[in-house]
């Protein structure tokens, strides 16, 4: 780590490690032999081709997914025992819009993992609440019901649980689909502050043109882990060829633009 | 008051209220209400509503069961506790075949839903008529309902069920509320969602179940989701919708029941037609998310075509009364709101009663006057009639945004002047000192510095880094510009669209 004083432990648990994982449904792998440990404190993108397995990848670190092998350690602890460590921003388009919550109730959602059944939110849950809503800047939205909101405020609010959910890793899919470049701004912004913040953010990611801007390491998949690191290591016309199968026409002007940097 | 009057009202109001049959009707349906109301909010968030029809339909299988096996074994006939748990194991049983089926083969859910509690239903039924020597079961009865014969067991039985439903409800309300709301966020921090289902849909069970011997098979589904449905498009928070849906639960019970009373018709028909209005109203009447709050805020809402029409007037005119552009535009209620919402936004400026396009005005007049001419250059050219051009185009200039209009600009080869000889404007958004254009965007007059140039462009011509002036285009239509040692270089339209200029500022 560059930047050894933010993080005291110099024998530092990764934040994610994946070991040897395969996961099939039916005859066909979904995931094939992946093996990948990503540091604390890094912003991640997660990038390959529709159906190359990407929201497996995410299950599988939620814990979701019934493994063929291997394993899935979430800062040391493994994954089915690691529940609340992993924050999750779900799709916008998996989100009902209608349902009767308002803003502040849905960053308070992230507090529930914390309190038992019979206990109501006590006067720190709604603090965590209110840092959180301050920090991705929806407070003053607080009592707005979601449906009202814009699509990037929309996904603050979803930010803003997941901060108050205090995990240090968020699992975000796919948080710029769909979205105009102001508000990808915006979103963009939010991880950045939550990353000086000392979080793993693991980002699912489409647009290739972007991911090199956005990520510290990117993590290419399909079926197989192509390539874990830097954007200028990943980002190489060879792997990216190989795996969107020549499917992408821009390759030689990502990779172009790259060597001027 | 007039005698008559209280004669009346006392014969309307009070005399029902002191049979006792009235009494206990108002009793158990105000139970079965609340509890349903509550439970229905769920129902319809989870988009649960076709399960709450397929229980009510399954339980009389469970009915039959539960009262065949006391009268076998015990000999007590119609025991309704046992009939409660039993109707209760036929709903479970439903919902896990149903559960099953949609698993195991590729028939879905809701096929699934209508294969299952059809068939339970038919098995309940078939186990009715073979055994109605032993089992004294009026299936009228069971699909009608009858909230007037409400028996004591019956009233017992439902606050019991009731009670322990809406305990369930509330103390595992965040638990209702998330996995309602986000199952994946809620299986992430550890919360047994499918456990949570199952309590659920027990609860919903009991619920039915309870309902039923009120309201009948039918009807049973409506107490479920329309009060809740009604709560839906009155409330933010689910809280405060599971309150009124109880509320308008109670409501349609009370209600429902004067009105059979005085109409002399069947209770549960009466209490769902009562809801079924009381839902209607809302629908048209809700402050937000009604039918009516809808339309008004379609009807003063500024359509963007006005707004634009607006600007294109205040363009033409330079500076103009709103006299003048209420009467060059129809509908002068919402051109006066044009008008002054403009204003407020910074498009137009007053002075001595005169409006006149601010510059972020003229901006947008001149896009809209860009993307009118454009449409009118394209028009023509595919061959629209003279006379027709320009109304077109005055619809069409709405149309699109700003992509549309560069590819019609692009596809005609970059036209300055329109059909009628008109010149049209650069687009005022990419004219900005110090931007990136193309060459084939620029005029007459412009400069700027070679940023780039494609790689299908002869090399010699010019080369990055040159400054640049334009000239106009030559006979061919050719872009023409003069590099810094007066040399006059041309271009056609496949070059210029790849040499790209940064404009001086």
């Amino acid at each position: 780590m560059s930047n050894p004083s933010s993080f005291p432990d110099p024998v530092q648990t990764p934040a994610i490690r994946i070991q040897n994982l395969t996961v099939s449904y039916g005859p066909k792998p979904a995931l094939l032999d992946i093996n990948l440990t990503i540091d604390p404190g890094l912003l991640v993108g997660v990038i390959g081709p529709n159906g190359s397995g990407k929201s497996t990848f995410v299950k599988s670190i939620l814990g979701f997914v019934k493994r063929d092998i291997g394993d899935v350690y979430i800062q040391g602890i493994p994954t089915e025992k690691a529940k609340g460590l992993v924050a999750y921003v779900p799709q916008r388009g998996a989100v009902d819009w209608d349902f009767p919550i308002t803003v502040r109730e849905v960053a308070l959602m992230g507090r529930y993992g914390d309190l038992p059944w019979y206990r109501q939110p006590s006067g720190k849950d709604h603090a965590i609440v209110d840092d959180a809503l301050e920090m991705v800047r929806m407070q003053e939205f607080s009592d707005r019901q979601i449906g009202q909101l814009s699509g990037g405020q929309q996904q603050r609010v979803f930010m803003a649980r997941a901060l108050a959910q205090g995990a240090d890793i968020l699992l975000l899919d796919e948080p710029f689909a769909g979205v105009d470049a102001a508000t990808e701004r915006a979103i963009l912004d939010v991880l950045d502050r939550a990353k000086e913040a000392g979080k793993t953010l693991v980002v699912v990611h489409h647009d290739l043109a972007t991911a090199a801007e956005y990520f510290d390491r990117l993590v290419l998949i399909k079926q197989r882990l192509y390539a874990y690191g830097t954007p200028a290591e990943v980002l190489h016309e060879d792997l990216l060829s190989e795996v969107y199968e020549g499917r992408l026409r821009v390759f030689a002007d990502l990779v172009g633009n790259r060597g001027d940097k | 008051m007039d005698s008559g009057v209280l004669a009346f009202l006392h014969h309307a109001f009070i005399e029902p209220l002191q049979q006792g049959y009235f009494q206990k009707a108002m009793l158990g349906g105000c139970i079965v209400a609340i509890v349903s109301g509550v439970v229905g909010c769920l129902v319809v968030l989870r988009r649960m509503s076709f399960l709450g029809d397929a229980l009510s339909h399954a339980m009389i299988a469970g009915v039959a069961g539960g009262y065949l096996f006391m009268k076998v074994l015990f000999g007590i006939e119609a025991h309704a506790p046992a009939m409660l748990v039993g109707s209760v194991i036929a709903a479970v049983i439903t919902v896990a075949l149903i559960g099953f089926v949609s698993r195991v083969s590729r028939v879905k859910e809701d096929a699934a839903i209508g294969i299952m509690y059809t068939g339970v239903f038919a098995a309940g039924v078939v186990l009715v008529s073979m055994f109605r020597n032993y089992i004294h079961i009026d299936i009228m009865h069971f699909i009608m309902g009858d909230v007037l014969g409400v028996a004591d067991a019956d009233l017992l039985a439902s606050g019991i069920a009731a009670a322990l439903v809406l305990t369930v409800i509330v103390l595992f309300f965040r638990y209702f509320q998330l996995s309602s709301f986000d199952p994946v966020m809620a299986a992430s921090i550890g919360l047994p969602v499918l456990l949570i289902e199952y309590v659920f849909t027990t609860c919903v069970s009991l619920v039915v179940v309870s309902a039923v011997s009120m309201v009948g098979v039918i009807l049973v589904v409506g107490l479920l989701i329309t009060p809740a449905a009604s709560a839906y498009l009155l409330s933010d928070r689910l809280g405060r919708m599971m309150g009124l849906s109880a509320l308008f639960g109670v409501t349609s019970v009370i209600g429902g029941l004067y009105l059979c009373t005085w109409l002399d018709s069947a209770g549960g028909g009466a209490i769902m037609l009562f809801c079924t209005l009381q839902f209607l109203v809302v629908l048209i009447a809700a402050p937000r998310y009604g039918m009516l709050s809808r339309w008004l805020r379609l009807r003063r809402a500024i359509p963007q075509s006005l707004r634009e029409d607006i600007l294109g007037v205040v363009l033409k005119k330079e500076t103009a009364a709103l006299a003048t552009i209420l009467h060059e535009l129809g509908d002068p209620a919402k051109t006066r709101r044009g008008v002054l919402t403009l204003a407020d936004e910074g498009y137009l400026s007053l002075e001595q009663d005169m409006y006149s396009l601010t510059e972020s005005g003229r901006k947008e007049a001149d896009r809209i006057r860009r993307a009118h001419r454009i449409w009118e250059a394209y028009l023509q050219h595919v061959g629209t009639p003279a006379e027709q051009i320009h109304g077109r185009a005055h619809e069409l200039e709405h149309v699109g945004g700003i992509a549309t209009v560069s590819y019609l600009d692009d596809l005609l080869g970059h036209p300055d002047k329109d059909p009628h000889g008109q010149p049209i404007p650069q687009d005022p958004a990419l004219m900005q000192p110090g931007a990136d254009v193309a060459l084939s965007l620029l005029r007459d007059g412009q400069s700027g510095v070679v940023s780039s140039i494609g790689s299908a462009v002869d090399g010699t011509a010019l080369k990055a880094g040159d400054s640049v002036r334009i000239r106009k285009r030559d006979g061919q239509g050719r872009w023409v510009v003069l590099d810094e040692s007066g040399t006059e270089k041309s271009f056609d339209h496949k070059s210029a669209d790849t040499v790209i200029i940064r404009l001086d500022r």
